[in-house]
């Protein structure tokens, strides 16, 4: 049996079985082919970390203004904090677009792009608290350790450029429970979120050992080929092994990420008028990083729009009018470069928190005012676009006042079934085998919300 | 069946007994049976036909012959102010109460399968037969014959495989040396070793790596990954170590040098506290508090079973039920995190007294400024008026400060746009409209400070951390709070740095407001300040103490929260072993049960235990387990490769007294341990039949762990600091030269090369790495700090004409002289001069990296 061969029967054996030492030998990350035809490449998730208020945003409730000051009329669920009487809002909404989908004041020129939208307004999950809502939009379990969406998407279908990480987080400096949102879990630690920090504007400094500061290209091209050089003879010596080649291969990317990644990252390249399109935030430039990393084959992007839980706004809701005035600009400047490129199409872009906020006052936090909200598993409202979702579309409904999802309810599991159903995966499919069972990112769960899809 | 009134046309097409256990079941056992199942509120039961009928103290639950008047439609409609409104916790859909009442329109039909039962499904007896319950059977082996050869070469024998040859000498001693110290051998070792011809000359050196502190570091290790070791808190907003981490980590690392017996071992990290451990403790006490880790890392980590997955049902695969879970939760929620000094009674008496007078000091500077803050702004509050004229040169500065005079001319310089108070002397300013302000200002200050003192009130004197689901704190309405704000409140910052509100016109916090008060007040704030300095200064560091867990004084079982529900209680679940494992199920009693769980685990008649351990132990060896799911010996795990080997190992595990010890020599001194790793061209055949080398017909390659990778690094540079670690230090300063094992493990945010290099999340127990290869890897090794000094130290260590240093330097690495072809890519390569990019090129070089 000559060498080639050899290898050709070792790649069967390993397709077979497996076998997690060896397969480390294959390059994880090389792109792989869908279970089925995919609609969307990409995906970017604008995450509105802490929680923003549907009532207040995409989901008006006029029985709020008619019912301000007073109890709500049916069950007061249970949430974190004990809430009190119904909170209208302090913002007006009006009919954007063909669709006519009514978009809060605070949001202007998102109003303005909603026809590109789906708005899911039933959207629920089990708990009120920050950490297993986070959990659960992120990894499709409560409790921390499963892998998180972007890892299973890289584990499933690889990403198109081999320079760059294939998922990739943002935020200027963490989110509550930080890289357990992006975790690789049980999954190959190469499918780990690779983090950068968004105020760090120096594209050098963004990905860690990206530069050997001491010495030139050309003689780092020296040193590897002088190693590649050692590693041959040792083949030479002890025989073939993948392990090895992995290696050498592994080196040559790396030699090559050196001068691609620092590019992708840099947005001083774009022109000064687009810069100002996103705005100078670090939510503004994470959405345009987001946007020329897509742009550049990565697979999943995640941007979190500031550190620990900006939209947490327990004791004023007032606030999200300056939270949304970060958000706006960005979000509509990603869906105009995105569509006049044509990428909107090959990409979802998802935007939302964690969950919603309750329509009565809360009560029981430690503030001084009672103009806020409190946090609202029961119903929130995500926007999806691009990605093959359904255009000005507006899904599921929640109650009279805003408070849980009562119209065709979409459970975390069935909005993690819908992405991976347009990136090409049946989720029950996309499975992972670890200490003796198969997991998924939609555990035993998940219905594909077929009414959403375009 | 009944004549039906009414048929909704939905219910056409279900039939009966479908219907019910579709649409009324669900219902009612999510809603009611939490209270009206075996607890029977109010006498009432929902849990059979019969017992609807008949009902409880309020009478029939349901009345088949007029069923709009049954009393549990009304209870769930809510709107019969004589009937209690059910579920209490909320109103069941109009969906669900349409269900309800078509049911018992239909005449309450409860399909006569449907009663519901009680326990768990019992255990069966093709369960009972499960491979991992069997006892150990150890086999018989040939006398004269190494049980692990003859057992491993008959099932090579069985497929005709063919062993690879012997590994050379010096290949061993470096396959030995990383496999047990996790350290490359010393040229002298090498040199040494080949030396030596005496028949024992191997046996003798697994004896002196055995002996090695550094074995320790290494195999404790690989503990650390199962027992999820961290140093950092989780629920916590920001890095901080645990101070005393470390003691339980050293633990570890002195437990496998002392050649602890495996069963002490256990029992240790589970009820140290009563076997003369308790920094073992820290299994549990370093880890979230969240009981179901407990149970996970406990029953995965010794026993190799996934007994958590029967937290919401019994478990699917394995004979499991959901009360075997409850059973053991119950035991971690019968004990609470402590604190075991590790100093003298006085010392911490003297160190808890000390630092109470520090809180308390500042409790009095804190007290002290907050009054003054609010005297002074109800005294200067109370010239609003004169600030207001003053400040548009409409009335005299007598008596008012020039400071709240400017902030008052900024406060009104434009309209205000967050409140209206200030419109009437917007539009006509004048005396009038000055002290109708002035009025309006006071009322609100007063109405806030009312309502502060009632909150605090409520909170009853719990202002850190109240039940927030349950207070019901009042507020001022939010217009005047607008008002308030901007005149009396500090400067707000949300914590994400979105918000941040100016200074009230009145606010002078700490050092601004004491040119506001009088000579004495001024000198009693002085002399505050300064006790608390000197508190300060005489609280020295805190003394050492053990983080462990210990039992509460009173004990309670739990009850199993059906489908995992903890608002839905079910039956009681006393503590216990889990039934498939326990001849005849006992309770535990002592305490929470811990020493009782620690002995049943360690009993050498559990089948799991041995089994688990040497598995584990071997997978180290071999890079892969006789198991290959370390953790799951269940139904869904693997099934052994080598069934007879894996209890040859255990049974000799037990009969040696629990020696790791002894248990690396039986497998190191084995012939399939000393086999070569034959680059597969040579072994084609072999390569066909089993190329993942199942059966081991070869000894596997596998490239250093990270831990491995960085210490050896730092020992062949002559760099590494072998003196054990206590505190944690982060593995990114550079200073840091000790074994990376000592380094700071971080849930929060792991180490970057740590991270890059397949280091097992710590968030829970872990069976295994899994190895990757992935160009990030490879920007660390060509472009990091550390693989630069480390280059560069090494490049330092050699002196001399240059194939002398080479030859120096491939004896340090690889423990072999170079080969002239080397030499030469050596001499063209040095032409440059950069001994440092040369050295690098030898570090990231395969066979540094990587152990055959």
């Amino acid at each position: 049996m000559n060498r080639r061969s050899m290898l050709e029967t070792m790649g069967a054996g390993l397709a077979l079985t497996g076998f997690r030492a060896l397969q480390a030998a294959d390059d994880p990350l090389v792109a792989k082919a869908p279970h089925f035809a995919p609609k969307a490449k990409h995906v970017i998730w604008l995450f509105l970390n802490g929680g923003p208020s549907q009532v207040d945003t995409f989901d008006p409730k006029p029985m709020l203004d008619k019912y301000h000051g007073q109890p709500m009329p049916t069950a007061n669920l249970r949430t974190e904090r004990k809430t009190g009487t119904l909170l209208k809002s302090p913002f007006s909404f009006k009919p954007y677009g063909q669709s006519g989908i009514p978009v809060s004041e605070i949001f202007p020129k998102l109003g303005e792009r909603i026809d590109e939208f789906t708005v899911i307004r039933s959207m629920h999950t089990d708990r009120p608290n920050h950490e297993p809502s986070l959990m659960m939009l992120n990894t499709g379990d409560r409790l921390s350790g499963r892998p998180s969406m972007g890892s299973w998407l890289t584990y499933g279908l690889g990403t198109f450029n081999q320079n760059l990480p294939g998922f990739v987080v943002l935020c200027p400096g963490l989110p509550v429970l930080g890289p357990q949102n992006w975790s690789a879990g049980f999954l190959p630690a190469v499918h780990q979120g690779t983090y950068l920090p968004t105020t760090e504007k120096d594209p050098k400094q963004l990905i860690q050992f990206i530069r050997n500061p001491k010495l030139e290209p050309a003689a780092q091209r020296r040193e590897i080929d002088l190693m590649r050089h050692l590693n041959e003879l040792q083949i030479e010596r002890e025989g073939h092994d993948r392990q090895f080649e992995a290696s050498i291969q592994s080196a040559e990317i790396a030699f090559r990420m050196q001068s691609e990644a620092p590019e992708a990252f840099d947005i001083s390249r774009e022109p000064e008028a687009v810069r100002a399109r996103y705005g100078d935030s670090d939510f503004g430039r994470g959405t345009l990083v987001a946007r020329r990393l897509v742009e550049r084959g990565v697979r999943m992007v995640q941007v979190y729009f500031g550190n620990f839980q900006p939209w947490d706004n327990h004791d004023d809701i007032m606030l999200h009018q300056k939270l949304a005035n970060q958000a706006d600009a960005p979000i509509a400047a990603l869906i105009d470069d995105l569509k006049s490129s044509g990428l909107l199409q090959d990409t979802i872009v998802i935007v939302g928190g964690e969950f919603g906020r309750t329509p009565a006052v809360e009560v029981g936090g430690l503030v001084k005012t009672q103009n806020g909200r409190d946090h609202n598993n029961h119903g929130f409202t995500y926007l999806v676009a691009g990605g093959g979702f359904k255009r000005g579309h507006i899904h599921g409904a929640t109650d009279d006042f805003g408070f849980a999802a009562v119209e065709n309810k979409v459970y975390i599991h069935d909005f993690h079934a819908t992405l991976l159903h347009q990136l090409g995966l049946d989720h029950t499919r996309l499975t992972h085998r670890h200490s003796g069972r198969d997991y998924r990112l939609t555990d035993v769960g998940g219905e594909v919300v077929k009414a959403i899809l375009a | 069946m009944k004549c039906l009134l009414l048929i909704p046309a939905l219910l056409a097409a279900a039939e009966p007994g479908e219907f019910f256990e579709t649409k009324v079941r669900p219902v009612l056992a999510k809603n009611c049976y939490g209270c009206h199942r075996d607890a029977a509120l109010g006498g009432l039961r929902l849990d059979s036909r019969e017992a609807m009928l008949k009902g409880g103290k309020s009478g029939a639950a349901i009345t088949v012959e007029q069923p709009e008047q049954s009393l549990l439609l009304k209870a769930v409609r809510q709107v019969d102010d004589k009937v209690k409104k059910m579920p209490p916790t909320g109103k069941l859909t109009d969906a669900e109460i349409t269900d309800l009442s078509t049911w018992i329109q239909q005449g309450a039909i409860w399909p006569a399968s449907a009663t519901i039962s009680k326990a768990g499904k019992g255990i069966t007896p093709e369960q009972r037969a499960f491979w991992s319950f069997q006892p150990v059977k150890a086999p018989e082996i040939p006398a004269g014959a190494n049980a692990i050869d003859h057992l491993v070469q008959a099932r090579l024998a069985k497929d005709a495989l063919q062993q690879a040859p012997k590994a050379d000498q010096r290949t061993l001693i470096r396959r030995a040396s990383v496999d047990l110290t996790g350290l490359p051998p010393t040229p002298e070792e090498v040199d040494a070793f080949l030396a030596d011809q005496a028949p024992n000359a191997y046996a003798k050196l697994l004896d002196r790596l055995l002996a090695s502190p550094r074995y320790g570091e290494r195999w404790g290790r690989v503990w650390l990954d199962v027992a999820r070791y961290s140093d950092d808190l989780l629920n916590s907003t920001k890095e901080e170590p645990y101070q005393n981490s470390f003691r339980y980590r050293n633990w570890v690392i002195d437990a496998l040098n002392q050649d602890l017996p495996y069963s002490d071992f256990v029992k240790a990290q589970i009820a140290g506290d009563q076997t003369g451990h308790p920094a073992a403790l820290g299994f549990y006490a370093l880890s979230p508090e969240m009981q179901d880790d407990r149970v996970d890392a406990t029953t995965r980590g010794f026993l190799g079973l996934t007994v958590a997955c029967a937290t919401c049902h019994d478990h699917k695969f394995d004979p499991i039920p959901t009360r075997d879970f409850y059973s053991l939760q119950g035991i971690f929620n019968n004990t609470k995190l402590a604190e075991k000094e590790l100093a003298s009674k006085e010392t911490v008496a003297q160190w808890k007294a000390l630092e109470k007078r520090v809180k308390e000091m500042e409790e009095d500077v804190t007290r002290f400024y907050t009054r003054q803050t609010e005297m002074i702004a109800e005294i200067e509050g109370a010239k609003t008026a004169s600030y207001l004229l003053a400040a548009r040169e409409m009335g005299p500065k007598d008596g008012l400060d020039e400071e709240i005079l400017k902030r008052w001319k900024e406060y009104q310089s434009q309209p205000r746009k967050d409140h209206r108070y200030l419109d009437a002397w917007f539009k006509d300013p004048g005396e009038k409209t000055a002290h109708d302000f002035q009025e309006v200002v006071l009322a609100i200050n007063r109405e806030q400070r009312e309502i502060e003192t009632r909150n605090d009130y409520k909170k009853g004197g719990n202002t850190a951390n109240p039940d927030l689901a349950q207070l019901e704190l009042e507020s001022i309405e939010y217009s005047k709070y607008v008002l308030w704000r901007s005149l009396f409140e500090r400067s707000i910052r949300d914590s994400a740095g979105f918000f941040a509100s100016t200074e009230g016109v009145y606010f002078f916090g700490k050092g601004k407001v004491d040119r506001f008060l009088p000579a004495p007040w001024q000198a009693h704030a002085k002399d505050l300040e300064r006790r608390l300095a000197e508190a300060k200064k005489a609280l020295p560091p805190k003394y050492p103490f053990l983080q462990i867990i210990e039992d509460k004084e009173k004990i309670q079982d739990i009850k199993i929260s059906v489908r995992g529900d903890r608002n839905n209680l079910g039956e009681l679940a006393p503590r216990a072993f889990p039934q498939i494992l326990s001849k005849q199920q006992k309770l535990f009693t002592k305490g929470s049960g811990r020493l009782e769980l620690g002995e049943a685990i360690a009993d050498p008649d559990n089948p799991l235990t041995a089994r688990v351990i040497v598995n584990r132990i071997w997978q180290q060896h071999f890079g892969r387990g006789i198991v290959t799911t370390p953790s799951n010996f269940g139904q869904l795990g693997e099934r052994p490769t080598h069934p007879e080997l894996l209890d040859w190992l255990a049974d000799r595990f037990v009969k040696q007294g629990w020696s790791l010890k002894q248990l690396h020599r039986d497998i190191m001194l084995s012939e399939t341990y000393q086999l070569a790793s034959a680059g597969t061209d040579q072994m084609a055949a072999n390569v066909a039949k089993d190329p993942d080398n199942v059966l081991l017909w070869r000894s596997p390659r596998r490239r250093l762990d990270v831990e491995s990778m960085r210490d050896a690094m730092l020992y062949v540079s002559g760099e590494l600091d072998l003196t054990p670690g206590e505190l944690a230090v982060k593995l990114d300063e550079p200073s840091f030269k000790k074994r990376t094992v000592y380094g700071f493990v971080g849930r929060r945010r792991l180490d970057t090369m740590l991270a890059l290099f397949d280091f097992p999340n710590p968030l829970a127990t872990s069976e295994a790495r899994m190895p990757t290869n992935v160009p990030p890897q490879r920007l660390f090794l060509m472009n990091s700090p550390f693989v630069e000094a480390r280059a560069q130290s090494l490049a330092a260590r050699s002196e001399g004409p240059l194939e002398a240093r080479v030859t120096r330097l491939y004896r340090q690495l690889f423990g072999r002289s170079p080969e002239a072809k080397e030499l030469a890519l050596a001499k063209d390569f040095l032409a440059s001069g950069d001994w440092t990019s040369y050295t690098r090129a030898l570090l990231g070089s395969n066979e540094f990296l990587f152990v055959n």
